[in-house]
C-alpha cells in the first residue's frame, strides 16, 4: 500500500502568554492509500491537532506532512486551500453545512470552486446525494434537515470531488444510533468501491470496529497502531 | 475570481438576510447617509451657482470691456467710443454667444418725496432680453421698449424708499460729459424685483435717452458679453484684448471678487463637508462590516477548509458590502431626487430671504443634482463601502482555519 499521508515527527504547541501546551509531540505516522484507520483517544490528547495538520487547517510547529509525498510545508494559505480543494474531504463533528444553501447547493459549492461545468456539477452532486441516501431532499436548507440527514450532507460534500483522502473528525458524535450505524455503513462501502482513504477520529466503538487500522492517541503521543480485520458493513 | 461571481453574488446576498434587522439598519443608514450627502450638495450647489448667476445674469455676464480707469472711476468721463471693426469681429464671433453696450454712471433720482444717490444704466432692451434676467424680473408694470424709450424702470425696493410708484414722474440728475449736471424727467413704467441690494442701486432707461441726456453721442460706459461655453472664457478674454488693446477688459471673476470667492470658498467647503461626511460613513461601515465578519469566523474558516482560497474569502465579504452598500446608495439616490423633484421651479427662501439677498442670492434658490453629479457621489460611497470591506475582508481570510473553526 503506497503511503498517501505521512507524518514525521509533527510536533505543534500552543501557546498563550507564558504557558505553552504541547498537543502533538512528535508523531510518526504514515497512512496508505486506501486506507480506513481510526483515530481515537481521551480528550485533549491531540486527534483534532493531528487532522488539522494534517488537512493544513494549522501549521505544525515542528515535523514534517508529507501528502503524496509532498510536503505541504512549501505551500502558503492559497496553496493548502487549493490542497484540500483538490485532494481533502472534510466531515466535521457539527456538519458545519453552509446554512443559506439548500442540501444540493452544499455539495455543489465545492464543486464550483473546483469550475466544472454546470451540467457536470449538477448531475455529480445528485449522484453524491443519492449515494448517500439523500435523494429527494435536495432542496432542503439545513434547518430542515435532520441531524443525520445535515451529515450525510457534510458526507456527500466531501465525497463530491472526489478527493483522495477524507478526514472526519468525530462524524458521528452528534448521530443517533441508527443514522450512526448508517454513516460508518455509508463511509465503509466508500472506502472500498472508490479507495479513498479514510482517516477518522472517534470515540464510538462502532466505527472502530469497521476499520482496518486502528491508532491511539494520549497526551499527543501515538500508543498503539495495530491492523485489524474490519466488520462487515 | 470572475467565474466565481454567479457563485459569491447570490451567496452573498442570501448570507446579508441572515440578520435582517442588522441589513435593514444598515440599508437606512446608507440610505439617510446617501440623501443627505446629495440634498446638501443640491443645495450648496443652488446657493453658490445661485450667487454666481444672479450677478452674471443681472449685468455683469461673463465678461466686461471699459475703458481704462472706469474701474476705479465708474463716471462718464471714463467713457468709451463704440467698437470699430476689429472689435465688432471678435464680438461677433461664435464663442462669444451675445453682448451689448450700456452706459452706466453715478446718479441721483429724485421724487417728490426724497432724493437718493443710484447707478443710471443705460441699455438697449433687446439686447439685453437675452444677456440679463432683468426683463423676466419686471413685476410691475413693464421692462423699457427700445434704447429711446423715455421711461425708467427701478427696484420696487427703491420706489419704496422714494415714496413713489409706476406712472409718477422723477428726475433724474447726472454729471453730463461736457461736466455740467444734466438732469432729465423719466415717467416709472415698471418695477423689477431682484434682491434688495441691486433693487436700491440700479435704475435703467433706454440707452439713446441715457446717452441723449448725458451728451454721449454714441459713447459707452461698457460692452458686457456671454460666451457659449465658459470654458472658453479665457481665449475669449485674450482674443478682446488682442483687439481692442487700449480698452480694459475683464471676466467676471475680476469684475465681481466677492462672488468668484463664495463660489469657490462653496466648492471647497462642499469638499470638505462631503468628505466629513464619506469619512463617517466608512467608520461606521467598517464597523458593521467587522461585527459581521466576527460573527462568522468559524464560517469563514469552514469556507476556507473546503478549499477556498483566501483571496476568494476577500471577495466574499466585500461583495456583501458592496451589495448591501449598493442596495442602500440607490435607494438613498432615489429618495433624494424625489425629494427634490418638487421643488424644481424653485425654493423660495420665504423670511429667510432678505438675509439671503445680502449675500446676493435670489429669494428662489433651484437645489438641482446632475447625473454625473450623482453618479459620482453615489460611486464614491459605494468605493468607500468596498474600501471599509477590505480590513474585515482580509481578518476573515487570514485567521488560521482552525483556530476559526474551534471558536
Amino acid at each position: 500500500m503506497t503511503a498517501i499521508i505521512q507524518c514525521q515527527g509533527v510536533e505543534r504547541t500552543y501557546t498563550q502568554g507564558a504557558v505553552s501546551v504541547p498537543a502533538l509531540r512528535g508523531v510518526d505516522l504514515t497512512i496508505g492509500r486506501g486506507d480506513f484507520a481510526t483515530l481515537a483517544g481521551p480528550s485533549g490528547s491531540g486527534k483534532t491537532t493531528l487532522l488539522s495538520v494534517i488537512g493544513g487547517l494549522d501549521r505544525p510547529t515542528a515535523g514534517k506532512i508529507l501528502i503524496e509525498g509532498r510536503s505541504i510545508a512549501e505551500l502558503d494559505a492559497a496553496g493548502l486551500a487549493e490542497l484540500r480543494l483538490h485532494k481533502i474531504g472534510f466531515v466535521f463533528q457539527s456538519y458545519s453545512l453552509i446554512p443559506v444553501l439548500s442540501a444540493l447547493e452544499n455539495v455543489e459549492f465545492i464543486l464550483r470552486l473546483l469550475g466544472l461545468p454546470r451540467a457536470e456539477r449538477l448531475a455529480r452532486a445528485r449522484e453524491t446525494l443519492h449515494a448517500v441516501g439523500l435523494t429527494g431532499l435536495e432542496d432542503r436548507r439545513p434547518a430542515r434537515l435532520s441531524g443525520g440527514q445535515q451529515q450525510r450532507v457534510a458526507v456527500a460534500r466531501a465525497l463530491a470531488p472526489r478527493p483522495a483522502i477524507v478526514l472526519a473528525d468525530e462524524p458521528t458524535a452528534n448521530l443517533d444510533s441508527g443514522n450512526a450505524g448508517e454513516l460508518i455503513a455509508l463511509m465503509q462501502r466508500l472506502n472500498e468501491a472508490s479507495g479513498i482513504t479514510f482517516l477518522i477520529a472517534t470515540h464510538d466503538a462502532r466505527v472502530i470496529a469497521h476499520a482496518r487500522r486502528h491508532i491511539e492517541m494520549t497526551d499527543g503521543r501515538i500508543t498503539l497502531d495495530e491492523r485489524s480485520s474490519p466488520a462487515a458493513a | 475570481m470572475i467565474r466565481l461571481l454567479p457563485l459569491l453574488l447570490p451567496l452573498g446576498w442570501r448570507n446579508l438576510w441572515r440578520n435582517p434587522r442588522r441589513t435593514l439598519i444598515t440599508l437606512v443608514v446608507v440610505a439617510v447617509g446617501t440623501w443627505s450627502v446629495l440634498i446638501f450638495a443640491a443645495l450648496f450647489n443652488a446657493l453658490t451657482t445661485g450667487s454666481r448667476d444672479t450677478t452674471l445674469r443681472f449685468l455683469t455676464g461673463h465678461g466686461q470691456l471699459h475703458a481704462a480707469g472706469y474701474l476705479d472711476d465708474p463716471s462718464v468721463s471714463h467713457s468709451m467710443a463704440p467698437p470699430g471693426p476689429a472689435l465688432r469681429g471678435a464680438l461677433d464671433a461664435p464663442p462669444v454667444a451675445a453682448w451689448t453696450g450700456r452706459v452706466r454712471v453715478p446718479a441721483i433720482i429724485q421724487s417728490e418725496y426724497r432724493t437718493r444717490s443710484v447707478t443710471l444704466a443705460g441699455v438697449v432692451p433687446q439686447n439685453e432680453r437675452t444677456l440679463s434676467d432683468l426683463p423676466k424680473e419686471v413685476t410691475e408694470g413693464r421692462y423699457l421698449t427700445g434704447a429711446d424709450d423715455p421711461g425708467i424702470v427701478m427696484g420696487r425696493d427703491l420706489a419704496e424708499r422714494l415714496k413713489t410708484r409706476i406712472g409718477k414722474r422723477v428726475i433724474l440728475m447726472a454729471q453730463a460729459a461736457d461736466g455740467h449736471l444734466a438732469e432729465s424727467g423719466l415717467t416709472i413704467v415698471g418695477l423689477y424685483a431682484a434682491g434688495k441690494p441691486a433693487e436700491d442701486e440700479f435704475v435703467f432707461t433706454g440707452l439713446d435717452t441715457t446717452q441723449s441726456m448725458l451728451g454721449l453721442g454714441e459713447r459707452l460706459s461698457e460692452i458686457s458679453f456671454e460666451v457659449h461655453d465658459e470654458g472658453s472664457l479665457a481665449d475669449v478674454i485674450a482674443e478682446l484684448r488682442r483687439a481692442a488693446p487700449r480698452l480694459d477688459v475683464e471676466p467676471w471673476m475680476e469684475l465681481a471678487p466677492l462672488v468668484y470667492t463664495i463660489e469657490t470658498f462653496g466648492r471647497y467647503y462642499t469638499a470638505v463637508w462631503l468628505l466629513i461626511m464619506f469619512t463617517l460613513m466608512a467608520i461606521g461601515l467598517v464597523n458593521t462590516q467587522l461585527m459581521a465578519v466576527f460573527g462568522r469566523r468559524r464560517e469563514f474558516g469552514l469556507l476556507q477548509a473546503l478549499g477556498m482560497r483566501p483571496r476568494q474569502i476577500v471577495l466574499q465579504v466585500v461583495l456583501e458590502s458592496a451589495l448591501l452598500v449598493g442596495v442602500g446608495v440607490l435607494a438613498g439616490t432615489a429618495l433624494a431626487l424625489l425629494t427634490l423633484a418638487p421643488f424644481h421651479q424653485g425654493l423660495d427662501l420665504g423670511f429667510l430671504a432678505p438675509g439671503a439677498e445680502i449675500m446676493g442670492e435670489s429669494r428662489i434658490l433651484h437645489p438641482a443634482l446632475g447625473a454625473a453629479e450623482s453618479l459620482l457621489y453615489g460611486a464614491i460611497i459605494w468605493l468607500l463601502a468596498v474600501g471599509a470591506a477590505l480590513w474585515p475582508a482580509l481578518s476573515a481570510a487570514t485567521a488560521r482555519p482552525a483556530a476559526a473553526m474551534s471558536r
